[in-house]
């Protein structure tokens, strides 16, 4: 049955996953769209076998066990506060280069502060810390960042990047998953409250599996699910086989930073990883399905709040949804069986056989079916028939129905700003349909999925482990993933650890210990201080997985608190700063400039998790709706408060990314993302120096100094200064200030006199000003470029 | 000191430090290599081709919703003559059709006429009265092939290479190789005729793993194309001088204590390239200056052409400064629920009578513009669809997605023009011969940009990458 399924499949596809670049092309794909002929020999094209790991060859690096090693023996002894200063320190001596002189604590305490909750400290915050005499005020600032709700804020967008993060499905409809915040309220959850890197790991792998009872835990499987997908795909087959597919790929590059997927379709070119281990990874994920109606235990406020507003618009669209479903259920046996005959050839098999006769992949095909049909298949179907007169099923019933629905559909529209606008009343979890038996998985020819290869089981790359996955089925599911993310997380495994200790340290210093933090495969980079890598690594698991004694431990040591004052002598011996003599400047993310500004301004709304919002787009951005349930796409949140939250809130929407964020290279939800690029174009100027929104951001920074400062010009200036960059302004500063504002006044002045006075004044002062309001819009415009510099938007 | 972002950025562009494998080219200062052209930290510094190249530019024309190509160029009498009888059996061999039973009989309209036009004698339809008279300027690609059977999988194909989303867009790869030749205006322009963003958005034009400077820059309707291009706080022109003069004081003096640091100094320029942008992108779009003759060759005075129109003639502006590819997205013609795009499943005859209407003037004008300002030379337009639509009618009188056999056309600089490449079969179902997929039409338009699609490389996890993934072969009977 299986292999008549696929072999009558049509449309074969070709996802990302794919080869390194051959010189020469292959074969064309001119054939893509017809049917793939069942292989002319009864024998399957053969698939090398894994070559065994020969002694001679010993195995890749990242491969082998973390080690433990000894610190280092350094000469500067004194520099070292904590082992990483060791090993770091060892490197330098060997070149002769001498670290850093300590960045004085202004300078840190905006980069700690930066690099924790990714946002700018607040000049109370910046003073208690300067002026802290007591021989501990690091580890009692360090410790206050870390114990911040904040921190987890930060340390989430991160992981959700590597989590493809997104609050919408992609494609064309780009259908909105309401539920999928709580996912990744989880992840901020999880930072804040310390848990285990491996307990994280396992919950989002198998949460399902391992602790079905445990609310969080299927929550926590939001992480597989995370797949861009097309609702009205007419390929389930093919689905089912691409998101099987993104799950691996991910699990691969973000767990264990392995490119997987580069051995879909053929041998991996430089890792040992063969087709036959990509298809094994792949098994272990053969059986999830998603539930996107997963009712929660305990109603929380939201859940209250959301059931709350949807009663209203239900009990106000009551009739009007009652007369339309007459309608349809006249037209719902003959629209469901068309609706489900647009699938294609396989899918059709496994949609209209008895349920008594499903295989385990006819099961995800038939709920994959009903998780996406919806009254909206049989109301097309209605239009179908009456807009086709010369259609069989025409008749001038249908056409009255379809004039009635039309109209109660025009009614209905109406009650639409009564619909609740965010928050969801389900958890969307992972899950296997109540069955332990998986889909047979196969190896693919060139990784197409109508052409099947052998069969294989659930495994671990031959050449990397030679243990063999311990899988238990329990009544209701496979037991695969628990298995996978029981090797995943095991201390023995060599690559879990060393890519995520690995992680932590490109976010601190700009840069991996291996550069390729996705990739520690052959054709990755190399660490440039290996020993670090796998004291920090083994370090992680001896204390328990803990990532907030990691991050501790890193803003404590000396090598984090350098100055990033450039040095002639380091940037000669080592320009492109590998061995860190010099802290690393960085330009801010996305996030931490947007949120920063609105910190400055006074205006961050400090609300920890919750729906996603939706601020404002700009005025000449105007998204539609969606085309499969016709609901807007953009539908900007009607508290204003929620306009003003951090940006890891703000709705990820596939099609429709958010402007002022998305040109500060934010991450990419179609794919894994790695690491944040950092790009410097005009079109960042245009944004920070144009848009209105941070113009009135800056409106309230100038109306915030004023109030903070009072009327003194030289007081306002090194108050703005501390808000912006924890430190007074310098003689130079305040001299080209004072003649900015002289000068800026007067062309405003000069404004006015031809005739089109326009100003703009700070706003939220609290006492009357007491200057002239030309010279109070000067100060705006004295803000806003001070707010554009540099400084703001790096830190140091 | 920190120069991680220039060394990331030279191995994944495959580029050891310090080899001068590629190298930009800066008006008034000659080549450098790549090595210095990375020091200014300028990922859109321009770069030499890898060969001389054909064009400078592409006005790649997307026909959202995907035209029946056999009501505009690919004349089939047997279609004709068969017409109202079910299809034979024969040609469908080999592909399946994605509705049960969704094949009915044969469709023709009893309106469509097809004439031969010009020295090369090609077809065009009753529908096309404007564009027929270039003729001689277009090589035709009459095999083309593609996966999909729905929209969107087909749009993200043929701009990405892929069904799913996250790879670049083969404008970004020509941003990302070529660099920018006017960095005044951003060097990937989306334009579309419509006030709400086309659907599914921007992964059609996405820089996908590569850096985000490559993306496309949509252009929306109306004077200020840019977002944020408008000054803020009501600001005068001075205001924002003095602004800007202070910001540069205030920079370089911070600066200063970083004299290593390229990518300081590139954001201070930024703003001086933002302050250009603010004038050079509306004056780019302002269509106030050209003639009425213009105006009325590319349809501005007609309601239905109009708004292509408009987007042509900001395209050819565009072209005119040096903007590398410009991607034009069909909106709709008119406000009119059924006629939004080319997607004729009924009414085939008022979809596309309205459609082609749409785009025959404007892109005829297009043509004709760009000759007669000795544009066409160096321009590559490219006439692409999604998919086809199939000989056999769906609901009567419409025509269903033909991903097998579908005829797109390229004019412009190094094109063989007044050829046809590739065919259909007697009815226009499948391609035979040689075909022409996505991957080789990038390929083509790579080459003649002077780029060798092999070769134009990123590394991302691991992956070698390129425009046309590991597919893609040039079509050289296409070439002069």
């Amino acid at each position: 049955m299986q292999k008549k399924a696929i072999y009558l499949a049509v449309l074969w596809t070709l996802t990302t996953a794919l080869a390194i670049a051959d010189d020469k092309p292959a074969t064309p794909l001119a054939d893509a769209t017809k049917v793939a002929e069942p292989a002319k020999s009864t024998e399957p094209p053969k698939v090398a076998e894994p070559s065994k790991p020969s002694r001679a060859q010993p195995k890749l690096w990242s491969w082998q066990p973390v080690q433990v090693p000894a610190e280092p023996k350094v000469k500067q002894g004194k520099w070292v506060r904590t082992p990483i200063d060791a090993f770091v320190l060892a490197k330098l001596e060997a070149k002769n280069i001498k670290p850093s002189k300590d960045a004085d604590r202004a300078a840190f305490i905006r980069r700690a502060t930066l690099d924790v909750w990714g946002v700018i400290p607040s000049p109370e915050e910046v003073k208690a810390f300067v002026t802290d005499k007591s021989p501990n005020a690091y580890e009692k600032l360090v410790d206050r960042l870390l114990s911040s709700q904040k921190y987890g804020e930060r340390q989430a967008r991160r992981w959700l990047d590597l989590a493809r993060y997104a609050d919408s499905t992609g494609f064309q409809n780009d259908t909105t998953r309401p539920n999928m915040w709580r996912y990744r309220d989880y992840v901020i959850n999880a930072f804040n409250q310390d848990k285990p890197y491996n307990q994280f790991v396992k919950e989002q792998l198998a949460g399902d599996e391992i602790a079905p009872n445990d609310q969080n835990a299927l929550v926590a499987t939001g992480f597989l699910l995370n797949y861009p997908d097309n609702y009205n795909s007419r390929d389930l087959v093919q689905r089912q086989y691409q998101i099987e597919t993104d799950m691996t790929d991910t699990v691969g590059l973000a767990l264990l930073g392995q490119t997987v997927g580069c051995a879909r379709c053929h041998n991996h070119k430089t890792d040992k990883i063969t087709q036959k281990d990509y298809f094994s990874l792949q098994a272990f994920f053969a059986n999830t399905s998603v539930n996107e109606k997963v009712v929660p235990k305990e109603k929380g406020e939201q859940e209250k709040k959301f059931e709350e507003a949807q009663a209203k618009y239900l009990a106000a669209t009551k009739d009007i949804r009652t007369k339309q479903k007459a309608i349809l259920d006249v037209y719902r046996e003959a629209g469901t069986k068309y609706h489900k005959e647009r699938y294609l050839t396989d899918s059709r098999e496994a949609i209209f056989k008895p349920e008594a006769q499903w295989t385990p992949l006819d099961r995800w095909v038939n709920h994959r079916l009903e998780n996406v049909s919806t009254e909206r298949d049989i109301e097309n179907y209605l239009k179908l028939i009456t807009e086709d007169k010369s259609h069989p099923q025409h008749t001038p019933a249908s056409e009255a129905s379809w004039a009635e629905f039309k109209q109660l559909a025009a009614e209905l529209k109406k009650f639409d700003d009564l619909k609740p606008s965010a928050g969801s009343k389900y958890i969307s979890a992972a899950t296997e349909l109540g069955h332990p038996e998986s889909p047979v998985t196969h190896i693919r020819f060139t990784g197409v999925h109508e052409r099947p290869l052998d069969e294989v089981q659930p495994a671990f790359p031959a050449a990397l482990t030679n243990e063999k996955p311990n899988i238990v089925p329990s009544a209701t599911s496979s037991g695969r993933r628990t298995a996978l993310a029981e090797w995943i997380t095991s201390p023995t495994n060599p690559l879990t650890s060393r890519v995520f200790v690995n992680r932590v340290w490109n976010q601190y210093f700009g840069s991996g210990i291996v550069k390729t933090v996705s990739d520690f495969g052959k054709a990755g980079d190399k660490p440039t201080n290996p020993e670090l890598l796998d004291y920090l690594a083994s370090n992680f698991i001896k204390e328990g997985w803990s990532v907030k004694k990691l991050h501790r431990q890193i803003l404590l040591s000396s090598v984090y608190r350098q100055s990033s004052d450039h040095r002639a002598d380091a940037y000669k011996a080592d320009p492109d700063n590998q061995l860190l003599a010099v802290f690393p400047r960085k330009r801010l993310d996305a996030e931490e400039i947007r949120d920063s500004l609105l910190v400055a301004s006074g205006q961050l709304q400090d609300k920890i998790g919750g729906p996603a919002v939706f601020p404002p787009m700009p005025s000449n951005v105007i998204v539609g709706n969606n085309t499969f349930d016709d609901n807007p796409l953009w539908k900007v949140s009607k508290d204003v408060h929620d306009h003003n939250r951090r940006s890891l809130y703000v709705f990820t929407r596939r099609s429709v990314p958010y402007p002022m964020l998305d040109v500060f290279d934010p991450a990419n939800p179609q794919l894994v993302h790695s690491k944040r690029d950092v790009t410097t174009t005009p079109l960042q100027a245009l944004t920070l120096f144009n848009n209105e929104t941070v113009f009135s951001w800056s409106q309230s920074l100038a109306g915030r100094v004023i109030n903070e400062a009072g009327n003194n010009e030289a007081a306002q200036v090194d108050r703005l200064y501390q808000i912006l960059f924890a430190r007074n302004a310098d003689k130079f500063e305040k001299t080209a200030s004072h003649e900015f504002l002289g000068k800026q006044a007067q062309i405003i002045q000069a404004k006015a006199a031809d005739g089109k006075f326009v100003i703009s004044t700070p706003i939220g002062l609290k006492a009357a000003p007491a200057q002239d309001p030309i010279k109070l819009a000067a100060f705006v415009d004295l803000v806003h470029t001070v707010a554009n510099s540099n400084e703001f938007a790096y830190r140091f | 000191m920190n120069t991680f972002s220039r060394r990331e950025f030279l191995l994944k562009a495959g580029v050891g430090l310090g080899a001068a494998a590629f190298s930009g080219y800066i008006p008034g200062a000659g080549f450098i290599s790549a090595a210095s052209a990375a020091e200014l930290i300028d990922p859109l510094a321009p770069k030499a081709p890898h060969f001389p190249a054909k064009v400078k530019t592409v006005i790649w024309l997307h026909m959202d919703g995907a035209p029946s190509t056999l009501d505009l160029f690919d004349y089939k009498p047997e279609l004709k003559k068969l017409a109202g009888q079910p299809i034979p059996e024969s040609y469908l061999k080999g592909i399946k059709t994605s509705t049960q039973g969704g094949i009915t009989k044969l469709f023709w309209s009893d309106k469509r006429e097809f004439k031969q036009y010009g020295e090369s004698g090609a077809y065009f339809s009753d529908l096309l009265p404007n564009l027929s008279q270039h003729a001689d300027k277009i090589a035709f690609i009459k095999s083309s092939v593609t996966i999909g059977a729905t929209h969107d999988i087909s749009i993200l194909k043929l701009n990405t290479g892929d069904v799913n989303p996250g790879r670049p867009s083969l404008g970004a790869w020509v941003s990302y190789q070529l660099g920018s030749a006017n960095r005044d205006l951003p060097s990937y322009v989306v334009l579309y005729n419509d006030n709400k963003e086309p659907r599914a958005g921007s992964v059609n034009w996405s820089s996908g793993f590569l850096p985000a400077v490559y993306q496309g820059v949509a252009f929306r309707p109306g004077d200020s194309p840019i977002l944020n291009l408008e000054r803020a706080g009501a600001w005068a022109a001075q205001e924002q001088r003095n602004s800007l003069d202070l910001l540069k004081r205030l920079n370089e003096k911070r600066g200063a204590a970083y004299p290593e640091d390229t990518e300081l100094q590139a954001r201070i320029r930024s703003y001086e390239l933002a302050d250009r942008m603010q004038t050079s992108a509306p004056e780019a779009v302002d269509l106030s200056k050209e003639s009425e003759a213009t105006r009325e060759a590319y349809g501005l005075n007609d309601e239905t052409t109009k708004s292509y129109g408009q987007v042509l003639l900001r395209a050819r502006r565009l072209a005119e400064r040096g903007v590398r590819f410009i991607q034009v997205v069909s909106g709709p013609a008119l406000p009119d629920g059924d006629n939004r795009n080319w997607d004729a499943h009924n009414s085939l005859e008022k979809n596309h009578g309205t459609n082609a209407k749409m785009v025959d003037k404007p892109i005829a004008a297009l043509l004709a513009d760009l000759k007669e300002r000795g544009l066409l030379d160096s321009t590559l337009v490219v006439w692409a669809s999604e998919f086809g639509r199939t000989p056999w009618g769906e609901s009567g009188d419409g025509r269903d997605h033909n991903p097998w056999g579908y005829t797109q056309w390229i004019a412009g600089g190094g094109v063989k023009a007044g050829t046809t490449f590739g065919a259909t079969d007697e009815i226009g179902v499948q391609s035979v011969g040689k075909t022409v997929d996505t991957y080789d039409l990038h390929a083509t338009v790579l080459q003649l940009l002077g780029l060798n699609h092999l070769k134009t490389t990123f590394l991302h996890d691991g992956r070698t990458e390129r425009p046309t993934v590991v597919f893609g072969e040039v079509i050289k009977d296409l070439l002069a």
